[in-house]
């Protein structure tokens, strides 16, 4: 599933940028990248969302939010 | 690994190569940090009011420099100096902007200036964000790389300490830096940038001790060079390794648990912040934007409302008390009534009033932009106006000072330095101008209730909507001309916590901002009125003495006459008009006032009254525009609203962006208005 699509508060799992190259890129200096645990903080207007990130917000407009494939994580126990 | 080593004790790790210049030379420090780090006010901090802000070399990107003083050991002097510059905020030194550029290029020559002979001497001070260790790590490595001699100032570590959802929160701010510090190998100093003794001299005393004795960041060696995307994206993925050894290693000293590190805090909670509840309002989709509108509403009164009375004190003062007492000063050396006394005091005092007048209108736009900064929520504006800026290839923020527009273009102009790239600054201070401010709101007032007086008001809402439609109209165009390399790209913004603005460092920050525009646009404005008062005081028909020439006799009147033919296309090519246009470049809010000077009325308010300068003005266009006064009036109109706002705004302009946007703005906009009112003109006599 896309980032816009992941309810308020869940737990993801980055799996995938589909962004062009070099914005990806960008993501992944500013700590955005495959592997990367994140949490939904804020459903914007026009599909904006805000993550949590390692305790850092990021703001993301709702086109980049639906090029960014998450995965819920699966809590063990 | 030993967790504690001494967090302001320089590691003596392997040194580096670095020749080092003569201890008489000044040494140079380079802030680096990403946005929102608190690296300026780190800067403000250290430098006080000892710094001045200049344009970086064919750029239009701003760059502070100051004097670091403090009573360190470097050399014999007691004083001793550093030179300290505060680089554009940066996520890495693969630049993606112009501003970028400018860090990426002053790091990079540093680091070839240390390794030259002789070269100056240099340190770089990363400033790391305590909150997003993760993200800062990424850019130190990159620093790294280059070879620099660099010092880690940590900020946010009160904000860090009481964290609750970072891989390395919630923790004491001396482990975390002492743990930073073994991991990196250089010296790690915690700082609290409110507050310049708090760290302040702990970090130049590293500062000071790295230059002499360099030494590299653990983990990091200079890379071979990369040719493309491809290998750069490579070599970036043993960076974000490192970056994650190294949070790993400093998580496992603070908090011995497996499995904390990284900010893989998987099996983690989200605990919700003081920021994410405020966030679930002024980011709500229903409430953001009108929270936003309320936020640009403000600034919209403050600029106008809260301001416009000072300005008509300091206005009054000048022209009165502070004229008068001039003027009788001149009169006991006896140059009463002689062209002195005109050049001082209808020339430069004038030039000095206006100049004063504005103070309170940039003091209050500067102090509230600094406000909306600091407190964390100028990115969320950002963000929430992203959608209405798309379009024109610009970011969210540039919404505000458009708004802003509508009250004054100057304090707009100020207002785009809170863009972060050089070129949507630029973009946006050129589309300012067609904001139509409020002073050529009294051009309109006068203008419809003459011409439309039946629909006054529908005419002057259908200016504003013109305005509107000229800066996206005018804002497209650019983008498919001069500005093709500006496009929409990704928003990915940083949200910083939300906190207290620090007044004091406001204050400094507003009285820095304010003496620059004296110095920058001041003197031009200044230059300009003297140049006006020239052309109005030298006679160029009949016999009068300099300084006492009615304006029709002046080599500025005469000027008027010469232009009036090329208005004619536009129906207002009458001698009334273009001397009032051209009054209008110092300011618009005179030229109702040209109007009224130019028919020699007393009242120009009372335009209903016969003889008045309503029934003169619809005598002149009228003639003018063989009979169609209405449509010459209402090319008049958008005329003023398309052309240069005032002096003020141009020496403005000059001041953010150089000479040649400026002039280039000042002939595309005389083109324009002159373009559009024929085009009004034309249409509308035809109707």
């Amino acid at each position: 599933m896309t980032l816009p699509e992941s309810p308020l508060g869940a737990e993801l799992r980055v799996i995938g940028v589909r962004l062009p190259a070099a914005d990806a890129f960008r993501l992944n200096e500013m700590g955005i990248r495959p592997g990367t645990l994140a949490h939904v903080t804020q459903h914007a207007a026009f599909g904006g969302r805000v993550i949590s990130v390692a305790g850092s917000r990021y703001a993301l407009d709702g086109g980049t939010a639906a090029l960014i494939d998450v995965e819920p994580v699966q809590r063990l126990g | 690994m030993s967790c504690h080593g001494p967090a302001s004790t320089p590691v003596h790790g392997r040194c580096g190569s670095a020749t080092l210049a003569p201890l008489s030379a000044p040494l140079r420090v380079l802030l680096v940090g990403g946005p929102n780090v608190g690296k300026s006010t780190l800067f403000n901090a250290l430098t006080g009011a000892r710094q001045h802000t200049t344009n970086a070399p064919g750029t239009t990107v701003e760059l502070a420099t100051g004097t670091w003083r403090t009573g360190g050991q470097r050399t014999a002097d007691p004083a001793t100096e550093r030179v300290i510059v505060d680089l554009p905020g940066s996520y890495s030194l693969l630049a993606r902007s112009s501003d970028e550029q400018v860090t990426a290029d002053a790091v990079r020559e540093l680091a070839g200036s240390i390794v030259d002979v002789g070269g100056q001497p240099g340190v770089v001070v990363v400033v790391l964000d305590a909150t997003a260790l993760t993200r800062s790590l990424y850019l130190l490595a990159q620093v790294a790389e280059t070879g620099v001699p660099l010092v880690v100032a940590l900020t946010m570590v009160d904000l860090a300490s009481k964290a609750t959802d970072s891989p390395t929160s919630p923790m004491e701010p001396g482990a975390l830096a002492a743990a930073l510090a073994t991991s990196l190998g250089v010296p790690v100093l915690p700082v609290n940038t409110r507050n310049r003794g708090a760290g302040g001299l702990r970090l130049a005393d590293a500062v000071d001790a790295i230059a002499e004795h360099p030494m590299r960041v653990t983990g990091i060696d200079p890379p071979a060079p990369v040719p493309d995307l491809v290998q750069e994206l490579a070599h970036a993925e043993t960076l974000f390794a490192w970056v994650e050894h190294v949070v790993e290693q400093v998580t496992s000293c603070l908090r011995p648990e497996p499995g904390s590190a990284t900010g893989v805090i998987s099996g983690r909670r989200l605990r919700r912040t003081f920021s994410d509840r405020v966030d679930t309002v002024l980011l709500n989709p229903w409430a953001g934007v009108p929270a936003f509108l309320a936020v640009v509403w403000l600034l919209f009164e403050l600029t106008s409302r809260f301001a416009a009375p000072l300005q008509a004190f300091i206005g009054h003062l000048v022209n009165g008390p502070l004229a008068s007492a001039l003027t009788w000063a001149l009169g006991l050396v006896g140059l009463a009534d002689s062209w002195v006394q005109g050049l001082l005091v209808d020339g430069l005092l004038v030039g000095v009033g206006t100049v004063l007048t504005f103070l309170p209108v940039m003091a209050v736009m500067f102090a509230a932009l600094g406000l909306l900064e600091d407190s964390g929520y100028l990115a969320r504006a950002a963000f929430v106006a992203d959608r209405a800026m798309r379009s024109l290839g610009l970011d969210g923020r540039a919404l505000l000072p458009l708004i802003v527009g509508f009250g004054c273009n100057l304090p707009a102009l100020a207002a785009t330095r809170t863009l972060p790239h050089a070129r949507q600054r630029l973009l946006t201070g050129l589309l300012i101008p067609l904001t139509s401010c409020s002073a050529r709101l009294t051009v309109y007032v006068l203008l419809a209730g003459t011409f439309f007086p039946q629909h006054a008001g529908t005419v002057i809402f259908g200016m504003y909507l013109a305005s509107v439609m000229l800066v996206f109209g005018g804002g497209l165009l650019l983008r498919r001309t001069a500005f093709r390399d500006v496009h929409a790209e990704p928003l990915i913004l940083v949200l910083p916590p939300y906190q207290r603005p620090h007044l004091r460092t406001l204050g400094m920050s507003v009285r820095l901002r304010v003496g620059a525009f004296v110095t920058g646009a001041g003197k031009i404005i200044v230059g300009t009125m003297l140049v006006v008062w020239v052309l109005m005081a030298l006679p160029v028909a009949g016999q009068h003495a300099v300084g006492h020439v009615p304006v029709a006799d002046s080599l500025y009147g005469r000027a008027a006459s010469g232009i009036a033919p090329v208005l004619a296309p536009a129906g207002f090519g009458n001698d009334h008009a273009s001397a009032a246009l051209i009054t209008g470049f110092v300011a618009k809010e005179v030229v109702v006032g040209s109007f009224a000077q130019s028919y020699a009325v007393a009242k120009p308010g009372d335009a209903a009254r016969p003889g008045s300068l309503g029934e003169q003005l619809r005598a002149s266009f009228d003639e003018s525009s063989g009979g169609h006064g209405g449509a010459a009036a209402l090319a008049f109109m958008v005329f003023v609203l398309a052309y240069t706002p005032c002096v003020a705004a141009l020496a403005e302009q000059r001041h953010l962006f150089g000479w040649r946007p400026m002039v280039s703005a000042l002939g595309a906009q005389l083109a324009g208005a002159w373009l559009l009112a024929a085009l009004v003109f034309q249409v509308g006599s035809r109707l």
